[in-house]
């Protein structure tokens, strides 16, 4: 009596709707044979990676008793229905649950779909970018949230990352573009730039930051290497200026650029490194006695020597090239140092010495945050304090303990082993999403994975490194398992059609 | 379509693990490597406080409150935190002092002592109204806070030199003892400082939890860690309160000492030096260190204890150790007489004596105190094994003063004590380098005189040991802990014995129960307390002789051994003696009766016996 009943609603929510997996769920208990061979071929629900999916599964629950834990210091004398709507462990168990049935429903839809709407959703979610802006309300100087009624509310930069990995793909597998030609390299990088730019608006520059993790992809993808290394080259000028100082970082790159250029000339034998090396320990000297200017004029007298020598003997782009290089890096020294003086306000001066120049800065002020969650995970040691033990974050001296520094948590209660499980747990997660995107034959598979994969990445690094100074404090959670609904349920989702695409590999 | 670039995937994923492993060695730097993290952990959130224990009050033997704790506000100070700009002349104000004291309290000698993180004492001992005023406004005053703290009130103003003092640890004590912490009080004289272990009790911790503000908001682990603190113990002491009291009023303006022992138990009822101080101005306040500084350099030296640790001649006091020797070693009978003359010669000695009756037996000589009468009994012990063996007899004749717990210290429960001095024959070897030593070289022993030095607390004891014919405890003052059951140290209560038979006690109790009557002492007699006792008289090279008297009484069953030494105050009848029988009256019948008693307590509460050149 049931069983047509069943199978008609089936076929009709199949036809009609598109279900697929739903058909998949009803063969898996019709026939079995049956249901493995679909597997193999048009994989469902059963499809999942249950690798991956098991690791989302672990990091969540992890995540929600982090979040019993920083809140257990208030007491939990709320039963029932205020347990879940008053506590955030209770709303944070409310928003796991959301979040399965969201993860399920995204699995019946049918895989093509998120390609054909991939414009839509970015469109969507740039929209909401705009209304938040006119709209949102303001937290902590942030325009950044909409508030929903029932105490929960939304940040649509979170699901602008999820718009943004699928328009990012569906634009790049496109058949018109290929990166070797500039339209679309300017192309791409608009996609990314646009929500970045409306993000900064609010200003929330550390969401935006994550924006960056789309040139992965357009990395794997077949972007130049040379921006790559460029970008690379800027920033390892600007740290090394904000933690050498100018003097030394224009001593260091001028000297490996003479280097450069001295093993490069016809006849080179040892004595040519030997008298290299007298002439750096002479201009090593040279500046610790306060001879920088005649240091700076010698070996860039002598660099223009070697240039000069190679463009009229050897090989006339490299001494070229070099020149600019050393003149465009001495530009870059001298603005950075600019740029931090006079341009920066002192509240962003403040942030950037945290971050590099710790001990300028005053441990009441400035520097208390990143102190104080040092200190928590610091104290947590080989075994940790013990789940509900924490001390230190549960005593407010750590800011923001159950959203972004949920790891000081960790940290102190689990210890050193408790860490080494998290960034463990994360590493295989990010890496198997790696796996995934290469075994897809479909180009928009490979490339939304890659782009889910390099989001993922950056919130896990940022997070986890500032937490423990080794990243300026940017305000961004550690997926899945800091305190925040839209955040749970943006990566959820993402996560979720990672796997529903991996399910789907065979087809095309 | 983009298959060219698989190879790039590596690099991708070099990228994630380099990450991944840059993030595990910064956690491994923090939480395995680098333990600063774990200790600075601890005190920003975890407050230790130190509870104070009471320390153990101190009675008297009929439970008399003697020392109490009372309770001061100190005046703490954080130099670090204290905040430059604040309003010092308000401060000033509120405290009553100006701002060059201010200054000086402030700036400490930073270093060992004084560290500018670590709160210290900025005034000691805050007035009532300083502090009342200060409590309304100590909040405008970063850095300050005010510490309550118990220090010792003393409650007659007696027994000084026993009770003792206490007084900040200093560094070395808190290096030794890690039990003491900068600012805490430790026992510095007297039984405070002996029974240090005991009264103290034992601090107690409190570990709390602060937040980022600093507010309390529990015990750290649930108060698991944290520890009462115990009490100390109380003690109950055998001094007698009244007794005391009334013994050093007799010492007023007169140096010396007086000790006074129960024989049946060895209890100390009273120990005295003279001249005392107040204990209670030298407690904890704003003018101790003058105060202290005033008393160290008084020439009259109260902080010398003169009851233990001043060293005497005994004089004629000796007289009846030396007689109950002779009779033991039967070298000598009670009945045997000795003519006197007025004055003792044998080969080149000459001692004098007084004018007395004749000396017809032992008894006699100790009623008279006759100086040939007992040259010669003592020139019978050192003779003993033949004239030219004199140090087998004064080896002999030392044995038995060890034995009555002379020439090395009684080891009571009080710090310092001295032991005296009994020549050897080893020191004779010396002194004479060679050359012959007999017993008339040494006589001056027998009678007292010379290189025998005791301390008064011997003295007493040695009346003890004769009104308990032979026997006698350990002299102590502690009886008991009140509030703890551990017993008191058990060589306070085991019996010690003299090898001297009690049937030669008895001899010599004769002659000294006739010294008050009609002897030497016959003014201090009290016609219904057979006092036993005996004079002394030591001479003394810068002034007038010392005035000595030991006794004890009632003949039988006696209650008191007693001895008095009153310095510059001429013979033992003229001051000691009186002394002692007025002391002795007070204890066993509560006050002086007669009128001729009462002038004679109050020619001694008149008398100065304070050289004037002192």
């Amino acid at each position: 009596m049931l069983w047509p009943i069943s199978k008609g609603l089936v076929l009709l929510l199949r036809t009609e709707i598109g279900l697929d997996s739903v058909y998949n769920i009803y063969y898996r208990a019709a026939n079995n044979n049956l249901y493995k061979l679909a597997r193999r071929n048009t994989a469902g629900i059963g499809g999942l990676d249950w690798v991956s999916f098991s690791l989302y599964l672990s990091l969540v629950g992890v995540g929600w008793l982090m979040i019993y834990t920083v809140g257990y210091g208030d007491g939990y004398t709320e039963q029932g229905l205020d347990f879940i709507l008053r506590t955030s462990a209770g709303k944070q168990a409310l928003m796991i649950g959301v979040s399965l049935i969201m993860f399920f429903l995204v699995t019946v839809v049918e895989w093509k779909f998120w390609r054909t709407v991939a414009f839509i959703i970015y469109g969507l979610t740039m929209a909401a970018l705009l209304l938040v802006l006119l709209f949102g309300s303001t937290i902590k100087g942030a325009t950044s949230w909409f508030h929903l009624p029932g105490g929960f509310s939304l940040q649509p930069s979170e699901f602008a990352k999820f718009g943004t990995a699928l328009a990012m793909a569906a634009y790049l597998s496109s058949y018109a573009v290929d990166l070797n030609n500039w339209q679309s390299r300017l192309n791409a990088i608009g996609i990314l730039l646009l929500p970045m730019g409306l993000i900064m608006l609010q200003p929330d520059a550390g969401s935006a930051l994550i924006f960056v993790s789309f040139f992965l992809v357009m990395f794997r993808e077949g972007m130049p290497v040379a921006p790559y290394i460029i970008g690379l080259s800027l920033f390892i000028l600007f740290l090394s200026t904000m933690l050498l100082g100018i003097n030394y970082t224009i001593l260091w790159v001028l000297m490996l650029l003479t280097f450069f250029l001295v093993s490069n000339l016809r006849k080179v034998n040892l004595y040519y490194f030997l008298a290299f090396a007298v002439w750096l320990a002479a201009m090593i000297a040279a500046l610790q006695n306060d001879f920088a200017l005649y240091a700076f004029i010698a070996s860039g007298v002598l660099l223009t020597g070697l240039c000069v020598y190679h463009w009229l003997n050897r090989n006339p782009r490299l001494g070229i090239a070099t020149l600019s290089g050393a003149l465009i890096s001495v530009g870059v020294v001298l603005s950075v140092n600019y740029a931090f003086k006079n341009i920066l306000k002192p509240h962003q001066q403040d942030r950037l010495n945290v971050w590099l120049n710790p001990q300028k800065c005053d441990p009441q002020g400035s520097l208390y945050n990143v102190l104080q969650s040092k200190l928590a995970i610091g104290s947590g040691g080989l075994n940790g304090k013990g789940f509900l033990q924490g001390t230190l974050t549960k005593l407010n001296f750590v800011p923001e303990q159950s959203t972004d520094f949920i790891f000081c948590t960790i940290g102190e209660e689990q210890g050193f082993l408790g860490s080494l499980a998290i960034i463990l747990l994360y590493t295989f997660f990010i890496f198997r999403f790696t796996v995934l995107a290469e075994r897809q034959r479909n180009d928009f598979s490979r490339m939304y994975i890659y782009g889910i994969a390099g989001i993922l990445f950056v919130h896990f690094f940022i997070n986890i490194g500032m937490t423990m100074g080794l990243v300026p404090i940017i305000g961004i959670p550690l997926p899945f398992i800091s305190y925040g609904g839209s955040s749970l349920l943006a990566f959820t989702i993402m996560v979720a059609i990672v796997m529903k695409l991996d399910s789907h590999r065979y087809s095309i | 379509m983009s298959t060219a670039n698989t190879n790039r995937q590596y690099i991708i994923r070099i990228l994630f693990l380099v990450g991944a492993a840059i993030l595990l060695a910064k956690t491994a730097q923090i939480q395995l490597v680098d333990n600063s993290y774990r200790d600075k952990a601890q005190t920003a959130a975890i407050n230790k406080f130190v509870l104070y224990p009471s320390r153990g009050l101190v009675y008297d033997r009929n439970e008399v409150l003697m020392t109490y704790n009372q309770p001061i506000y100190e005046l703490m100070a954080t130099y670090k935190l204290i905040d430059p700009k604040m309003d010092t002349l308000a401060f000033c104000d509120i405290l009553d002092i100006n701002k060059e004291e201010f200054d000086k309290r402030l700036n400490k000698k930073w270093g060992r002592r004084y560290s500018k993180n670590v709160p210290f004492s900025f005034i000691r001992r805050l007035s009532a109204e300083s502090y009342g005023r200060l409590q309304e406004s100590l909040h405008e005053f970063p850095g300050f806070y005010v510490q309550k703290r118990n220090i010792r009130g003393y409650r007659d103003s007696i027994a000084s030199h026993t009770l003792g003092y206490i007084s900040e640890v200093n560094p070395s004590q808190i290096e030794n003892n890690n039990i003491y912490s900068p600012g805490d009080y430790i026992g510095k004289d007297g039984l405070e400082a002996f029974y240090e272990e005991e009264i103290r009790g034992k601090k107690g911790l409190k570990y709390q939890l602060k937040d980022n503000v600093g507010r309390i908001v529990g015990d750290y682990k649930d108060g698991s860690l944290n520890q009462n603190a115990i009490s100390g113990k109380d003690l109950k002491i055998s001094i007698d309160t009244k007794l005391q009291k009334y013994g050093e009023q007799l010492m007023v303006n007169k140096l010396g000492s007086i000790v006074a022992i129960e024989p049946s138990s060895g209890e100390i009822l009273t120990m005295i030096s003279a001249p005392t101080y107040d204990p209670n101005k030298l407690s904890i306040s704003r003018e101790r260190g003058e105060l202290f500084k005033k008393l160290l350099d008084d020439p009259l030296n109260p902080f010398f204890n003169r009851a233990v640790s001043a060293e005497y001649p005994p004089g004629s006091l000796f007289k009846p150790i030396v007689g109950l020797i002779a009779m033991q070693e039967k070298v000598w009978d009670f009945n045997r007489f000795v003519p006197c003359s007025g004055a003792y010669w044998n080969v080149d000695r000459f001692l004098g004596c007084h004018d007395h009756p004749s000396a017809y037996n032992m008894g006699k000589a100790i009623q008279y105190s006759c100086n040939s009468y007992f040259c010669e009994t003592f020139k019978s012990i050192i003779d003993k094994e033949g004239y030219h063996n004199p140090n087998r007899g004064l080896d002999l004749f030392n044995s038995y003063l060890y034995e009555f717990g002379l020439g090395r210290t009684l080891d009571i429960d009080f710090q310092p004590e001295k032991g005296g001095n009994i020549p050897t024959t080893k020191y004779y070897d010396k002194i004479y380098r060679g050359r012959k030593w007999r017993s008339p070289t040494i006589v001056s022993v027998g009678i007292g005189q010379g290189e025998i030095q005791l301390t008064t607390l011997q003295m007493a004891n040695l009346a003890a040991i004769i009104a308990n014919r032979g026997s006698y405890y350990t002299p102590h003052l502690v009886k008991e802990y009140l509030n703890d059951d551990t017993p008191i140290d058990d060589k306070y209560t085991t019996p010690k014995k003299v090898s001297i038979d009690s049937i030669h006690f008895e001899k010599v109790i004769q002659g000294m129960a006739k010294v008050t009557v009609e002897g030497t002492a016959n003014w201090s007699h009290i016609t219904d307390i057979p006092i036993c006792g005996k004079t002394g008289t030591a001479q003394n090279p810068h002034g007038k002789d010392h005035s000595i008297f030991f006794a004890f009484a009632p003949r039988e069953n006696p209650q008191i051994a007693i001895a008095v030494y009153v310095e510059n105050a001429g013979d033992g009848g003229a001051f000691a003696a009186p002394i002692a029988s007025l002391m002795i009256e007070k204890y066993l019948k509560e006050q002086i009766r007669t009128a001729n008693r009462q002038y004679m307590e109050d020619y001694i509460l008149r008398s100065n016996l304070i050289p004037k050149t002192l």
